[in-house]
């Protein structure tokens, strides 16, 4: 089985092909381009390289978030526009699980903390634990305060390995704190197609319409809506109180 | 020829399957008003997620309403500017992909062209040189269109879109959004002359418009209105208003077509769905001799099948896109 997996959830763009024999091809660009200008011509001139072509795919995976709003829906746009044109299946999976096959270096029992930078003092972060070799979900993916995070891991007795674009800034807390953790090393910490790719492998498939960016957050506009929706109850309730 | 159409640049999702430019198969188009309506206005984050949640459920959907394979088409075309950026990304990622997977041409189609090749489908018979005043919500211009694919903007507006103003009138007035219509309904009934609004004339070049002193003055009519307590004739400030922007419209695309000695003039876009804008040009176009094309009110707002018609002509020109091909919030005709 041949899977054709995307990575656009932050600011690299990355496109590998893996088959059961593992990875075939990995591009990655770190350019600053942005991804509608990059992420389809990776996989087209990595086929072409290849001597493949979209009919030998069989299957189209890509990172469906957390990350970067319009890079998810880049990633999900293209591999829906892949999968429909061939009446293929897809696989979304979340861009943590992805990152997570980074710490497959770690023994047994370690934990794997992925965390990504999701601005206004968050990180978008879930746990796994090693377990015969492969990483366990411990929580479901999550946008997490720094500080709540911090507390997290600090009551982890075990050893913990800190992967993605978060990772340093996450570790710089922790260090603070001595944590057993450990930053994984720049050629491993970072989200990539291949990991996109590996774990979709252990996936279900979905039809293409199925699939849909994972946000964990709402619109700022959502967002504020609710927020002076919630305030507003707030304040007839007390009104209504003192009444 | 037969071409999948993706558009997508505001709240609209829609996939069309047209036929040589002139025909429309079938326009699968999902519109998001519902969704905004409780902002007053479009979401542009709102907008992006629903159009990556349905894009490929309407393409499917439009396959099945025209009767027609993957294997039958022969490109795919898709609205690349202008628009909200992350909304119009969703379109060229999904078309790109599309295309390159089914090995057939992508056409990338400029928003505004797209509008005015609506009435390409509307009017068999019409076609280039004509003028077109395209008005919508974020547009404003009177374009000579000279070919298919040879237009030179004559005259644009130099602030807010009619639109836009339409739809500020509306919310000031507390009418739900998208205001254009319930502003149109209110004024069927009430007297244009009772309010005095303003009509800008600016410097420079004499079919340029101006639109925000209008909309001021109609937010600061009701504001003091509220302020002491006045009830307004809404039915009549939605008349004296409707006429204001008629009357900055329709005289301007007159005289321009006039000296560009064009006698057909077309009207594309959200507000040539306005009742007082479409019968002051049917009034205007009659008394100057001049053959008018106002689409259906169907073919005004934002669709798929305008963007394929008008892909049929780039295509014809010779115009193709790659994988690398990009999404543009801002983009000169």
């Amino acid at each position: 089985m041949r899977i054709l997996g995307f990575e656009s959830s932050a600011k690299t763009a990355s496109v590998a092909v893996c088959d059961e024999s593992g990875l075939i091809s990995q591009y990655y660009q770190n350019s600053g381009l942005t991804h509608s200008r990059t992420l389809l011509p990776m996989a087209e001139d990595m086929l072409k390289n290849l001597s493949l072509t979209v009919d030998d795919i069989d299957l189209f995976a890509v990172a469906h978030g957390p990350g970067s709003f319009t890079g998810i829906r880049i990633g999900v746009a293209t591999v829906k526009g892949l999968a429909w044109a061939k009446d293929k299946p897809v696989c979304g999976v979340s861009t943590l699980q992805a990152l997570a096959c980074n710490g497959e270096v770690m023994p047994d029992e370690s934990l794997i903390c992925c965390v990504m930078d999701a601005r206004r003092g968050q990180y978008y972060n879930a746990l796994f634990e090693m377990r015969d070799g492969l990483p366990v979900r411990l929580c479901a993916d999550r946008a997490i305060g720094a500080a709540k995070l911090a507390e997290d891991i600090e009551n982890q007795k075990k050893r913990v390995f800190i992967v993605g674009d978060g990772a340093l800034l996450c570790y710089n807390t922790l260090e603070n704190l001595k944590a057993n953790v450990v930053l994984a090393p720049e050629v491993l910490r970072f989200q990539s197609a291949w990991g996109v790719c590996v774990a979709a492998a252990r996936a279900p498939w979905q039809s293409v319409h199925e699939l849909l960016p994972v946000y964990l957050r709402m619109s700022q506009a959502e967002r504020a809506r609710r927020e002076s929706a919630v305030g507003h109850a707030v304040h007839t309730e007390k009104q209504g109180g003192s009444a | 020829m037969l071409i999948l159409s993706v558009e997508s640049t505001c709240d609209e999702t829609a996939v069309a399957i047209t036929e040589n430019g002139r025909r429309a198969l079938t326009d699968q188009i999902f519109s998001q008003t519902g969704l905004h309506a409780v902002y007053g206005g479009v979401v542009p984050e709102i907008a992006s997620r629903s159009h990556v949640e349905l894009v490929s459920r309407l393409s499917e959907r439009a396959l099945e309403a025209a009767g027609v394979t993957k294997a039958q088409l022969d490109a795919v075309a898709v609205s690349y500017a202008p628009g909200l950026i992350g909304a119009v990304l969703v379109g060229v990622s999904f078309a790109k992909a599309a295309a390159y997977a089914l090995g057939i041409p992508l056409i990338p189609v400029h928003h505004i062209p797209g509008h005015i090749a609506a009435n390409y489908i509307a009017f068999p018979e019409l076609e280039p040189p004509f003028l077109c005043l395209a008005v919508s919500g974020g547009n404003t211009l009177l374009v000579d269109v000279r070919g298919y694919t040879d237009m030179a903007v004559m005259g644009a507006t130099r602030d807010d879109a009619a639109g836009e103003c339409f739809d500020k009138t509306a919310r000031v007035l507390g009418l739900p959004y998208p205001g254009g219509k319930y502003v149109d309904a209110l004024s069927q009934t009430g007297d244009d002359t009772k309010y005095a609004l303003p009509r800008a004339h600016v410097e420079g070049n004499p079919y340029d418009m101006s639109f925000s002193g209008l909309k001021t003055a109609v937010v600061n009519l009701v504001h003091h209105a509220e302020q002491k307590g006045e009830a307004l004739d809404r039915e009549s400030l939605c008349a004296s208003f409707s006429r204001a922007v008629s009357e900055t419209l329709v005289p301007r695309t007159m005289r321009l077509a006039k000296a560009l000695d064009y006698e057909k003039i077309a009207v594309a876009g959200g507000v040539a769905a306005n009742s007082r804008i479409r019968n002051d040009f049917k009034k205007a176009a009659e008394a100057a001799g001049a053959r008018l094309f106002i689409p259906p009110l169907s073919l005004c707002g934002d669709n798929a099948a305008m963007i394929g018609c008008q892909a049929y002509y780039e295509y014809l020109a010779g115009t193709r896109a790659g994988s690398d091909l990009d999404a543009y919030a801002n983009m000169e005709l």
